[in-house]
């Protein structure tokens, strides 16, 4: 019964309140943003990083003073690789496109299957021992082998995201999917597990891996090595040489769990600043609830005083101006919810909706509880009016 | 009904002690309508205030209703005041956010009776005041005679048995202020509401059945 009186109350006071009611709903969208990232981020956080990069390093190449003779390039490359895979500090060895996981390179296409279009597929042309370098797993098929370089259709693999997309919980082993333009069929022989290549905040996404082949040498100027436990700085600085003395150009080799720092730092160190300056806006805000909550209850000493009078209690009095300021914050995040319900609905930004729903409901939980706070203290100041002096001020 | 003893009343400041009520000693009967008179300052309304339970002695002992009031805590006096006590004030102390039907229901909203017994009983208060007319009204619609009629309205709106009013025709014109005055009697006559009321106008403290004059905190007569 108290509950419609304060809202009759509040309703007969919108116009004194929206300041009160638009410093919720400011907050109430800011939050949301905050949390938007936030959910999403852990989202993907939360979901397995799909490979294993610790003992992984990238050794980066300039090839241009080779020759362009293809023969001599392939004995070339086999060679190094041998020469690579023989140190003992090194357990494999792989050729991998520009777009490995932590680089900052992309190479995305598209795929159509049965007249959809897949598009943007992350794109990984792949060495053989691609998947033994990041121990990669297989959920269903197999990994490249030397004869998929003389099959009718390309061979090629994908990862689990685009394969629920495409099959959802069917099989995928054997399916022929169009290219870009769909004009060549390419044949699935297996499914991976997702790989968060960008870091570990960010959704795998769709991926497809095809074979480096033989052609692709002259353009190739990256490796990738998974070194063992004893494999040291002297052990880098003589891999150095051997590829600068090599490859007769400039090399730099990096450790991938650098790269994923730095990766996961481009979203880290944003994040956190917004958080920042999203706390201070809140503090900001919360001291004008505080201001706005007291500056009321100043104003309205009379008719507190008046209601102890006829028999409120002081801890009534104290619930009462909480529960007004609770029944003014579900009025703005009601109007705040209509705009952030927009985004799942439209699917902005091609997040999924979940994550808008999460941070809806906990951009909720954090105003009703910033409110609570704000107006707890001056809802007790308002329970220690002295009736008897309030009803004599006016 | 009322029993005062020895009530006493001090307000202390770091520097300065003030004798606001000096011993009072006073009865008053169920039934009865009492005026209080005396010069401003000279402890009226702190008297009506302890009466009504809104301020406590610094000495002296209340009773009402036989009840010893004195180790109620708050929760226990606040519905003590609302079964029993219905305040009027000079300056009505109306929310002006609220329809004069709300307003006279407030008392009512710290009991557990439903919307529909409120609405039934805030009615009925409104027409003992002559207002059914204005139940939607909101109270700067309202005249100042009319005001205090809501007022009184939400004072009797829980019947309760005392009826504490500081001076309720005090912001009133001498035709409204009968006109309240003879709400007042007319409650005091047919609903045996005993009514302890704080005046300024002689005329309308001879209405009245006793009349308590103070002086300086002390009863002089």
């Amino acid at each position: 019964m108290m509950f419609r009186h304060l809202f009759k109350l509040i309703w007969n006071k919108r116009k004194q309140n929206f300041l009160f009611l638009s410093e919720i709903l400011v907050s109430f969208m800011v939050i949301f943003a905050v949390f938007s990232f936030l959910t999403f981020y852990y989202q993907n956080y939360s979901k397995p990083l799909g490979f294993d990069y610790k003992k992984v390093w990238s050794i980066s190449y300039d090839n241009g003073l080779l020759t362009k003779n293809r023969d001599s390039l392939n004995i070339f490359y086999d060679n190094l690789y041998k020469s690579l895979k023989a140190m003992p500090q090194i357990e494999e060895v792989t050729y991998t496109g520009a777009n490995f996981p932590y680089s900052n390179s992309t190479m995305s296409t598209g795929l159509n299957s049965n007249g959809k279009k897949f598009n943007p597929v992350n794109s990984y042309v792949v060495g053989a021992d691609y998947q033994k370098v990041w121990n990669i797993k297989l959920v269903a098929g197999r990994w490249f082998l030397p004869e998929d370089a003389v099959t009718k259709n390309k061979n090629f693999i994908i990862n689990e995201t685009l394969k629920k997309q495409m099959f959802g919980e069917g099989d995928a082993i054997g399916k022929l999917i169009g290219d870009y333009d769909d004009k060549e069929k390419m044949k699935i022989i297996g499914v991976v597990q997702d790989i968060k290549a960008n870091g570990d905040f960010w959704p795998a996404g769709n991926a497809m891996f095809t074979r480096l082949d033989t052609g692709y040498f002259r353009n190739n100027s990256h490796i990738l090595v998974k070194v063992r436990d004893g494999a040291d700085a002297t052990f880098e600085s003589q891999l150095y040489k051997f590829m600068t003395n090599t490859m007769k150009n400039s090399v730099e080799i990096q450790h991938l769990s650098e790269m994923r720092d730095a990766k996961n730092e481009v979203t880290i160190i944003p994040m956190v600043i917004f958080i920042i300056i999203a706390s201070f806006l809140i503090i900001n805000v919360a001291l004008g609830l505080f201001g706005v909550l007291w500056y009321n209850i100043n104003k309205r000493r009379s008719e507190i005083g008046l209601r102890r009078a006829i028999g409120a209690s002081g801890s009534s009095v104290s619930l009462q101006l909480v529960m007004e300021a609770m029944i003014l914050a579900t009025m703005s995040l009601m109007v705040g919810c209509f705009f952030a319900i927009q985004f799942p609905l439209l699917s902005v930004f091609n997040i999924p909706a979940s994550v808008y729903i999460v941070a809806m409901l906990l951009s909720i939980l954090f105003i009703y509880l910033l409110v609570f706070a704000c107006s707890l203290y001056p809802g007790k100041q308002a329970a220690g009016i002295h009736p008897a002096i309030a009803l004599h001020e006016e | 009904m009322i029993r005062l003893q020895n009530i006493e009343k001090v307000y202390r400041t770091d520097t300065v002690e003030t004798l606001a009520i000096n011993g009072i000693n006073l009865d008053i009967a169920k039934g009865e309508f009492l005026s209080i008179m005396g010069p401003s300052g000279c402890g009226k309304s702190t008297l009506l205030n302890i009466m009504g339970l809104l301020d406590e002695p610094s000495k002296g002992n209340i009773q009402i209703d036989s009840q010893d009031i004195s180790s109620y805590s708050d929760q226990k006096l606040a519905k003590f005041r609302n079964e029993k006590l219905g305040f009027i004030f000079q300056s009505y102390h109306l929310i002006n956010d609220l329809q004069v039907l709300d307003n006279v229901e407030l008392p009512l909203l710290y009991r557990n009776s439903s919307a529909k017994e409120r609405k039934r009983l805030a009615t009925e208060a409104l027409e003992k005041v002559g207002l059914s007319n204005r139940l939607k009204h909101f109270p700067t619609q309202l005249s100042g005679g009319q005001r205090q009629r809501v007022a009184i309205a939400r004072a009797i709106v829980g019947n309760p048995q005392i009826i504490l009013a500081d001076e309720p025709t005090g912001n009133l014109d001498s035709a409204m202020g009968n006109e309240i005055m003879d709400i007042l009697i007319n409650l005091n006559q047919n609903e045996g509401t005993t009514i302890v009321m704080v005046t300024h106008d002689e005329n309308m403290a001879h209405k009245t059945h006793r009349l308590v004059r103070l002086f300086d905190g002390s009863q002089v007569q």
